[in-house]
């Protein structure tokens, strides 16, 4: 996992689901309080495509927002606060 | 049986395969995900489309019954139920979300470069092949424990199937189209050349259908499972496995639909009708997946994951193949052609897969996914 100011990477390629899943979420609830204020956001990179259905239907019932684009090895799927 | 109808078996269980192969995988239509999911993260959205897979083959295959297009009826191997094939269902359930795929899901995985779904392919041939060394008393369990010889629930109650086949179907059906009025039935996707699953368990009914009407029985691979075990094992050990009742058991003997006289085939290792139908099958599969992967420009091998996911993978294939002997039968033969039929034998799978997915899902977020 990689960190900057405030963006965590959840850098996940290989995994399938439900790990990417599970792993997403125990990263929200770590952290899920700094996402929620905007101060930070999780940067998931995966290559199953799975994920990139399970992670954003889980996430926004959570009250999170979530943006997926191509990314060179998958997907890039960016966990936020709900604006 | 003539050379035509082996090559009109052979033609069409890879054209099958190719294309449920291709489906999955662009809609990644895991029928384990469709269990293990309702009780890790309470996600219902496979399930559904399960329930519309099974729904539309109960219509299709009924109706398809009724003008004369499916024989044999029931399909060939499919016996009656009993206590053996509820245990070794939840044995299969607890399998298939330690493996991370089925039957068919591993296939599909494996096709687009998973090597995680190689070890857990690994682990279904073994397990399969090692089911030979405890099958007779296995069976004699089976036996011991079977109520009633009826294969379908229609036979037991002696009345057409039609008469409880299409009441059940209308209920589902009401059912689903209420899911489908609240939206429940799609989800937004953003895979490359994604294919709603909805479309992929519709595709997978119709290619249902197409393999009984032109080989007489829905889908199915897991003798060829045990075949290929034994072929493998006879390499190191060719006196065991001549020893082994199982492998001597010719247990599919029918007369397919275009051919004059009865095919035979088993569990060993010889090249048969279960391989004529069964491989081309598991190869398509393979093949049409990797074509999706790369049409969408992800094929890779896929091998970055911690061991104790190798690990689960292996073990869950292990309990998959072996359960798969012992119900017996997979999922996707049960599941998209028993139960649409109503095989009692199937619906018996269906109840003891629940809870072995629910152990298995509980097995998975305590020691697997850290």
């Amino acid at each position: 996992m990689m960190k900057s100011d405030n963006q965590i990477v959840l850098d996940i390629n290989g995994q399938i689901c439900p790990s990417c899943l599970l792993l997403t979420l125990k990263e929200l609830n770590r952290v899920g309080a700094a996402v929620r204020d905007g101060s930070t956001e999780i940067v998931v990179l995966t290559d199953d495509r799975q994920a990139t259905s399970t992670i954003p239907e889980a996430v926004d019932k959570m009250g999170y927002t979530t943006e997926v684009s191509g990314s060179p090895a998958g997907y890039r799927i960016r966990v936020f606060a709900r604006r | 049986m003539g050379e035509s109808a082996y090559t009109l078996i052979i033609a069409t269980s890879a054209f099958v395969g190719l294309v449920a192969g291709f489906f999955m995988h662009r809609s990644d239509f895991c029928v384990t995900a469709m269990f293990r999911d309702v009780f890790l993260v309470r996600d219902f959205f496979l399930l559904r489309m399960l329930l519309l897979l099974i729904v539309a083959s109960m219509l299709l295959f009924e109706f398809s019954r009724l003008g004369g297009l499916l024989s044999p009826y029931p399909f060939p191997l499919l016996g009656p139920g009993s206590l053996a094939t509820l245990i070794a269902g939840a044995l299969f359930g607890v399998g298939m979300v330690l493996a991370g795929g089925c039957v068919v899901g591993t296939l599909y995985k494996l096709g687009a470069g998973s090597v995680v779904a190689l070890v857990a392919f690994a682990g279904l041939l073994t397990g399969s092949a090692l089911y030979a060394e405890w099958h007779p008393w296995w069976s004699d369990f089976a036996r011991a424990t079977t109520p009633h010889e009826a294969i379908t629930l229609p036979q037991l109650v002696g009345i057409e199937p039609v008469f409880l086949i299409l009441p059940l179907a209308v209920v589902g059906a009401v059912v689903l189209y209420r899911w489908q009025l609240r939206g429940l039935l799609v989800r937004k996707a953003y895979a490359r050349g994604h294919i709603a699953p909805w479309q992929t368990a519709l595709v997978l009914v119709v290619l249902g259908f197409v393999s009984w009407f032109l080989i007489g029985m829905p889908l199915g691979i897991t003798t060829s499972y045990a075949k290929i075990g034994a072929g493998i094992e006879s390499l190191f050990l060719p006196d065991r496995v001549q020893a082994l009742a199982y492998f001597q058991v010719q247990g599919l003997n029918y007369t397919p639909p275009f051919a004059d006289t009865p095919v035979q085939g088993g569990a060993g290792p010889q090249l048969d009708a279960v391989a004529a139908i069964q491989y081309p099958l598991i190869g398509g599969i393979v093949l049409g997946a990797a074509v999706s992967a790369v049409s969408v420009g992800e094929w890779r091998l896929r091998y970055r994951i911690p061991a104790r996911q190798y690990a689960s993978a292996l073990i869950g294939g292990l309990l998959v193949g072996a359960a798969a002997r012992m119900v017996p039968g997979c999922n996707i033969w049960h599941l998209w052609g028993g139960v649409p039929i109503l095989a009692i034998q199937s619906m018996l799978f269906l109840v003891g897969l629940v809870p072995g997915a629910w152990i298995g899902s509980r097995l998975l977020s305590r020691f697997v996914i850290r």
